[in-house]
């Protein structure tokens, strides 16, 4: 086997792992009629690492580990870190708040499908079953974890905008000014757009995948992002230097 | 002789009458006499695809016909390119915005920065802000001046949705850098620094010149392919002009130390850097040292010695 497929497979089954854990907590919690704010406090840690971690999934895209765009890839991670980082942990009020439970069990939800998925056809033995899973539980999970995203951000922004969180104010050396609530209010406005982009293509990947007919022999979607890589607008070069990349890094073995 | 013309999804368009030795302009002029809405900038016609091959090959508007081989009964691919702009169009309102809004802040604080109370009398300046504001104004007019003048262009248009997702990129950072370095509340850096840093700016401004010169020439007119760009810098560096615009924007932002500034200069240096990429490869595999054709020189693509 390739050290690159070891590799692949088994950073998959560890993230796979870490949150079939979270959702285990979660649900046992969830069972045992705890608040939300126990919940949380069971379920953050864990989730702050795997959530974390999961930049690696940019990296093996970046360096054509993996066919995905690193551009999605990395806008995917960069919207969950600022729900979970910047916005959900540093505000006390919103551990106890039930969008926060939602959040973390859509997001483990969908994980505990996807990167087993991800680890199974790295190695070249993923059961149509999954494939199903993994195609079709996006479609209630992702607009779930969404809407739980918006309504942290909402729920945050009095606090935001009172304790000016990562805000900076003219004068200062850098000549940059930047009000991270009014950023927040922004990006609320925009994150319909982008979840329905992502979303779409999702769907657009499920046809191709499901819709009936010869799936072209496994394009090995042992990728590590969500988006769809088939959009055609990724730019040629960029593809060059990873395939360049990927046949070097391929070569070592 | 007799084509039949199929949209990519293999739906009939049109069958044509034409003469093998024709050229595709003739062919796509013809294409525009039965459908009226493409014209012909709009139009691409490509080879079907072949085994081995992603797409078809593309036919160039001054081939011939018999040249790619067709003969009765030949099927060519159709693709509308969506409605199109000339490039220098587009490129003077790219390059009109920034020129016009960055001084807009210089010269109107009281309208740009309503919420700050400017003090009574001109605006004040510090040196750095109205030598960047010149640096600034000088760059997109001799940008201006070079897209009417030096620039040859290899294709006449380009889709014109790009018309208004450049003017966004351009006119966008014009106003964010604009806002910052002209702010009242602006912090002046070291003015010798910054004077230095600008007056190298300006030589590197320069060297970007002299660069779109010495591609300008590479072509005479007629010739349609690629020449191994050579003299001044392009003997080391594949993208020779975009080293020097990469410095440009460098030395501005350490001159103005703003954030804004640095980050409109990465932006713009991951693009020239993805175009650099390709080009440089396209030259090496184009120019292999084979049947007699040059082999391209080791050459750094953008950035010695990073790249």
């Amino acid at each position: 086997m390739k050290f690159s497929t070891a590799y692949l497979a088994l950073y998959n089954a560890a993230q796979a792992c870490g949150w079939a854990a979270i959702l285990v907590v979660l649900a046992i919690g969830v069972a045992q009629r705890e608040t939300p704010e126990q919940l949380y406090d069971r379920a953050a840690p864990l989730t702050k690492l795997v959530q974390g971690a999961a930049l690696l999934d940019t990296l093996h895209a970046a360096v054509g580990l993996v066919p995905s765009s690193p551009a999605l890839s990395l806008m995917f991670w960069v919207g969950r870190g600022n729900a979970l980082f910047a916005i959900t942990e540093p505000i006390a009020a919103l551990h106890s708040s039930w969008w926060a439970v939602v959040m973390l069990g859509a997001w483990a939800a969908a994980e505990v499908i996807r990167y087993p998925w991800y680890a199974a056809t790295t190695l070249g033995a993923c059961p149509g079953w999954l494939t199903w899973l993994r195609y079709t539980m996006f479609i209630p999970l992702f607009p779930v974890g969404t809407i739980a995203e918006m309504a942290l951000m909402w729920t945050s922004l009095p606090e935001l905008q009172s304790r000016r969180l990562y805000s900076l104010a003219l004068p200062n050396p850098y000549n940059w000014a930047f009000d991270y609530h009014r950023f927040i209010q922004i990006v609320l406005l925009l994150y319909p757009l982008l979840w329905w982009q992502l979303y779409s293509s999702l769907l657009r990947a499920r046809a191709k995948k499901l819709g009936g007919g010869s799936s072209k022999g496994g394009s090995s979607k042992g990728g590590s992002s969500s988006g769809t890589s088939g959009d055609g607008s990724r730019p040629p070069a960029a593809d060059i230097l990873r395939q360049e990349t990927r046949t070097k890094l391929l070569k070592v073995q | 002789m007799k084509l039949e013309v199929v949209s990519r999804s293999g739906r009939s368009i049109a069958t044509l009458d034409v003469n093998p030795d024709s050229t595709v302009a003739e062919l796509k002029k013809k294409f525009h006499g039965l459908k009226k809405t493409y014209y012909p900038a709009r139009q691409r016609f490509a080879l079907p695809v072949k085994a081995g091959e992603t797409r078809g090959q593309v036919l160039s508007d001054d081939k011939r016909l018999s040249d790619y081989g067709l003969t009765e009964g030949g099927k060519l691919e159709f693709k509308d390119l969506g409605p199109q702009i000339g490039y220098s169009t587009v490129f003077f309102w790219e390059y009109f915005g920034p020129l016009v809004l960055y001084p807009l802040f210089f010269f109107l604080p009281q309208y740009m920065y309503p919420h700050i109370k400017a003090p009574a009398g001109a605006p004040q300046h510090a040196l750095v802000q109205k030598l960047a504001c010149a640096y600034w104004c000088f760059h997109y007019a001799k940008r201006i001046v070079e897209t009417f003048t030096v620039h040859k262009f290899g294709h006449a248009t380009m889709p014109i949705f790009n018309l208004f997702k450049n003017c966004g990129y351009y006119w966008g950072y014009a106003a964010y850098v604009s806002y910052f370095v002209n702010h009242p509340l602006y912090t002046a850096p070291n003015e010798t620094v910054s004077v230095a840093c600008l007056a190298v700016a300006v030589l590197a401004q320069l060297g970007n010149f002299w660069s779109h010169i010495i591609l300008s020439g590479l072509r005479k007119p007629g010739e349609k392919e690629y020449k191994i760009p050579k003299g001044g810098l392009f003997n080391f560096v594949t993208c020779a002009n975009y080293t020097f615009e990469i410095w440009g924007w460098l030395l501005y932002s350490v001159a103005v130390q703003s954030i804004p500034a640095y980050l409109f200069a990465a932006t713009g240096a991951a693009q020239m850097t993805q175009w650099a990429i390709a080009k440089h490869n396209r030259l090496r595999k184009l120019f292999d040292g084979k049947d007699g054709r040059p082999k391209y020189p080791r050459r750094w693509i953008i950035f010695p010695p990073f790249l």
